[in-house]
């Protein structure tokens, strides 16, 4: 036990001296957390919006104002003929764009009803989808009024009150914070050691440690434990901001919350020794976490792109991903303010996967080396 | 036509407080095996490196093959052939890959790549391991073989920096014959090293202590001067009047 | 002389055990999988419907909100708590609450009788799904609401969609991985390479020769360039031979817009590799700059989401203007001229990080 406490106090030695990286590794996951938290989102904001039409018209210039003057929406330029349009997309300046039909106000106060069409920008659909469906919206609006100013009556609206639970203020962020939590700290904490493992095997320290009479395993927990608290310190500067700054609210326990983050964490690690036993070099290893890692943590833990809608086979694939779990969690607790009883299914998938990694890992580490 | 290698006049190069070169005179004459000793941290790389135009002086003034250290790095570098104490050839390139590499460097052309190839081989008695990986050399081919690379341009000085740590007396000998062999050739030879039996076989040494030199003359001229039987007893004396601690 | 380095560089690129391998399995793979995945195509908003009038009237309505294509009904709750626990568990994306006088109060006309309620936790699911629900909503209107009513819906609105008529999501992606792959693959390697050069102490060898600082960095460069053309290629040819789509403008200009990228991104790699003490240091700072390019390029998410100062950021961000490059090109068929912004752009950072890449590179201190 002794010797186990020299060698956890030699790591941190180890690590504490090199100041320039311990500041890297500090202050970029606050950084991240603080430009991803803010620009990471998907509210449509200002969007371009064309209109193609006789302007003078009356009706058409008073849709025009309407569009004009939502929140979401811009007019940036009218159009003379439909054939400017994709020209204006191809050069980004208009996100969509609105083609009324001729004489729309006698086709409106007439029989036969005015048309008008849409044109969005399909390159990006989903943005493209939601201006459309605001710009229909406030269409749709003008119509009604128009309609009702024609007949004389006055009418309760139609369009039903939708209720927007958990984020009534649709942040971005309540969704995309717990998910660059996951990310950050699962990158970071598998990141540093695997790298700095590897850096001993490069230089040879890591056989003195082994002929030394402590125990493999101890010399890999001795070598977790500056890495463990330094993602403590993450984990805590993270969450602040998250809370003080990007105002995701906590509702849940804080102290589960932590109990969770440490499993994750300790997960984390443990990918990280397993690296390092299958890299080679620095580079190696390295190149496993930034991009091997990354991009797959990214991609398939529902950060960004949600997994019920990716095939079941890719579904299959993203439940092996930790952070999945870490960051379903943290939006229950955080969030939804949800209790033991309600995230006990994703616990014990998470704690089942920090058990089986550190027990490979470990093992590994004893035969590879 | 001037006759020294190097000229150097008070030279100095700080590192922020710490002095490593202190305020250091000296000349190199061409084709002399020049000596240059001192124990560890005692500022002999950091000198060698200025000389080499790696690393710029914080004050002084001096000339390197006849090009100024402060303005002509790049010019004294076309002149001059450097071995340093880390072995560092490309591991991951063949012994005949690196010669034409830093042959090709020096803008020798493929022919004169593929002459000097074979002649370097066969000095070395390496025809068989021409194409064998550096990283699988032992450490004194190794040493052989960046010695003979730093000199494939045939440069007016070679830059030693310990250039034989690490291996037995046999092989140090006879790195030692490659070493005279050129220095025969017209080459100056300017070598750092901590063995004193080596410091017999230079024209002259200086022994550096505290970032001054201490000492500067012919091996015998040292002895004689100190009363002392070897260059190891001479550096001793010299050496330990050292207040800097070994690093 | 710029033989020789090129033949070093070249040579010990291929003989590295597992990076060859690496910079072309993960593109390769990346193009294989990673379409399926990024997919925002949000259709299947699973939905639970508390039905406390239980007419024809409320069964039709229910009728087309399942018939748009965009919901699945999970549950028939019979209370609203019940639904609610539902939502709780992310179990169902949407409730709706149907009114015990539904018929009745559609034929006043005095407001739409039902409540809706969405998880907002995702907000682009979230508004998504109540936009949808509201495109049922008056749809609904429309064909059973009283003669006012459907009157009030009277302009006839139709939506179309340029350059990707049936919004497949893949189309939006497949341009945005080849940026990152690319961006990936040249942002890491040449500056890996520098600073184990430096750790080795090999490049101290160099710096005594004679080589110009210009010649050892674009010699270093220039495998990774190649690299980067072949994975161009590759996806290319992955894009068109498994997915289908083929580049809708030049591919010329595909491959302008990666020599411009690639320039910037091994000059700031290089920037970063002088600036480090070790390879750990340098790969930290290169993967933090790496998810920071990516995830404000507007790969992603859209970068006019952003809040303003966000945005200004992203205009010192290489990846966002190749990006924007890339899928203009593939999408929409669009030239140089039409994109000189992201060209300009490009060409500045370029020239800025590469400059500063070669000053900074001292081969003497």
């Amino acid at each position: 036990m002794k010797a186990f406490f020299a060698s956890v106090r030699k790591e941190f030695l180890h690590i504490f001296r090199d100041k320039r990286t311990i500041l890297i590794v500090m202050i970029m996951p606050v950084v991240q957390i603080v430009l991803f938290g803010f620009a990471v989102s998907t509210e449509v904001n200002r969007a371009r919006v064309a209109v193609c039409g006789e302007i003078s018209d009356l009706q058409v210039r008073r849709i025009t104002d309407r569009i004009d003057k939502n929140r979401y929406l811009e007019i940036t330029e009218i159009l003379s003929t439909p054939e400017e349009i994709e020209g204006l997309f191809r050069r980004n300046e208009a996100d969509a764009a609105v083609c009324f039909e001729r004489n729309f106000s006698s086709g409106l106060t007439g029989s036969g009803g005015a048309s008008v069409r849409i044109i969005g920008d399909g390159s990006d659909p989903n943005t493209a989808r939601m201006i459309t469906s605001y710009i229909s919206g406030v269409i749709q609006d003008a119509g009604q009024d128009a309609s009702i100013s024609l007949s004389g009556e006055k009418a309760a609206s139609m369009t039903p009150s939708v209720q927007l639970m958990y984020n009534p203020a649709m942040k971005s962020s309540y969704n995309f914070v717990p998910g660059v939590m996951g990310l950050i700290l699962m990158l970071i904490c598998s990141m540093m050691t695997a790298v700095s493992i590897v850096k001993e095997k490069e230089t040879g320290t890591l056989e003195l440690l082994l002929v030394s009479p402590v125990r493999p395993l101890w010399v890999i927990l001795s070598k977790l434990m500056p890495y463990l608290l330094l993602s403590a310190g993450n984990f805590a500067s993270i969450l602040l901001l998250s809370h003080y700054v990007m105002e995701v609210p906590i509702n849940g326990s804080l102290a589960l919350l932590s109990l969770v983050a440490l499993i994750f964490v300790v997960t984390s690690l443990a990918m990280g020794i397993l690296v390092s036993v299958i890299s080679s070099s620095q580079r190696t290893a390295m190149l496993i976490c930034g991009m091997g890692l990354t991009m797959p943590t990214m991609i398939f833990s529902g950060i960004i792109f949600p997994c019920e809608s990716m095939p079941l086979v890719l579904q299959w694939f993203s439940d092996i991903i930790p952070a999945k779990w870490f960051i379903i969690m943290a939006k229950k607790i955080m969030i939804q303010g949800a209790g033991f009883a309600s995230i006990i299914k994703e616990l014990t998938i998470l704690t089942g996967m920090a058990v089986f990694l550190l027990a490979v890992s470990i093992r590994s580490f004893k035969t590879r080396l | 036509m001037e006759t020294n290698a190097i000229e150097i006049h008070n030279l100095t190069k700080k590192f922020g407080d710490f002095t490593a070169v202190d305020d250091i005179s000296f000349d190199v004459r061409k084709g002399e095996i020049f000596g240059f000793l001192g124990a560890n941290g005692a500022g002999k790389t950091t000198a060698m490196r200025i000389l080499c135009g790696l690393s710029r002086p914080t004050s002084g003034s001096g000339t390197v093959a006849g090009s100024d250290i402060w303005k002509e790095q790049e010019k004294i570098k076309k002149h001059i052939g450097y071995m340093s104490q880390r072995f560092s050839l490309y591991p991951d390139l063949t012994v005949r890959e690196n010669i034409r590499l830093f042959g090709g460097i020096y803008g020798l052309r493929d022919r004169e790549i593929r002459e000097k190839t074979a002649t370097m081989l066969e000095i070395l008695g390496m025809e068989d391991a021409a194409d064998k990986f550096c990283s699988d050399l032992p450490l004194g081919w190794k040493q052989k073989l960046s010695f003979c690379i730093a000199q494939i341009h045939s440069p007016q000085i070679i830059f030693l920096d310990e250039p034989t740590g690490g291996v037995d007396p046999e092989t140090r000998r006879r790195f030692w014959e490659l070493i005279y062999a050129q220095a025969e050739n017209g080459t100056t030879i300017f070598v750092t090293t901590h063995y004193m039996d080596e410091a017999e076989y230079c024209d002259r040494v200086s022994i550096m202590v505290d970032g001054k030199i201490a000492a500067l003359d012919a091996p015998s001229s040292l002895k004689d001067r100190f009363g002392a039987a070897s260059m190891d007893e001479v550096f001793r004396t010299v050496a330990g009047r050292a207040e800097r601690e070994d690093q | 002389m710029w033989k020789y380095l090129l033949e070093k560089e070249f040579k010990q690129f291929f003989r590295d055990p597992g990076l060859p391998k690496m910079a072309l399995a993960f593109p390769v793979l990346m193009m294989l999988v990673f379409p399926f995945a990024v997919s925002m195509d949000i259709r299947n908003i699973n939905l639970a419907v508390v039905d406390n009038c239980m007419s024809t009237g409320s069964a039709r309505f229910m009728e087309k909100c399942t018939s748009s294509g965009y919901f699945r009904l999970v549950d028939l709750c019979h209370d609203p708590d019940e639904a609610m626990a539902l939502m709780d568990a992310n179990k169902v994306d949407a409730v709706i609450t149907i009114m015990p006088d539904f018929d009745r109060q559609i034929g006043t006309g005095k407001g739409f009788p039902a409540g809706i309620k969405v998880n907002t936790v995702n907000g682009t699911k979230g508004s998504l799904g109540a936009q949808y629900i509201l495109q049922c909503v008056r749809l609904y209107l429309s064909e059973n609401g009283t003669g006012m009513q459907a009157a009030a819906a009277g302009i006839d609105i139709s939506e179309k969609y340029y350059f990707n008529p049936t919004m497949d999501y893949k189309l939006f992606m497949i341009p945005a991985l080849i940026v990152i792959a690319i961006t990936m693959i040249t942002a890491f390697l040449p500056s890996l390479n520098i600073v184990s050069e430096k750790e080795a102490g090999t490049i101290e060898q160099i710096n005594v020769t004679p080589v110009s600082k210009t010649a050892f960095i674009v010699c270093k460069m220039i495998p990774y360039w190649v690299i980067a053309f072949f994975i161009l290629t590759a996806c290319l040819i992955i894009a068109w031979a498994v997915f289908g789509y083929v580049c809708r403008g030049n591919i010329l200009w595909l491959y302008l817009f990666t020599v411009l990228d690639i320039i910037v991104m091994a000059g700031l790699g290089l920037l970063i590799s002088n600036y480090s003490n070790n390879a750990q240091q340098a790969m930290f700072v290169i993967w933090f700059f790496a998810m920071v390019f990516m995830l404000m390029s507007g790969i992603f998410t859209p970068i006019a989401s952003m809040p303003d100062w966000a945005q200004a950021i992203t205009y010192v961000n290489p990846m966002r203007y190749y990006a924007d490059a890339m899928r203009a090109i593939f999408l929409k068929g669009s030239t140089p001229v039409d994109l000189w912004y992201d060209a300009a752009g490009l060409a500045v950072l370029g020239t800025i990080a590469v400059t500063a890449a070669i000053s900074s590179y001292r081969k003497s201190e």
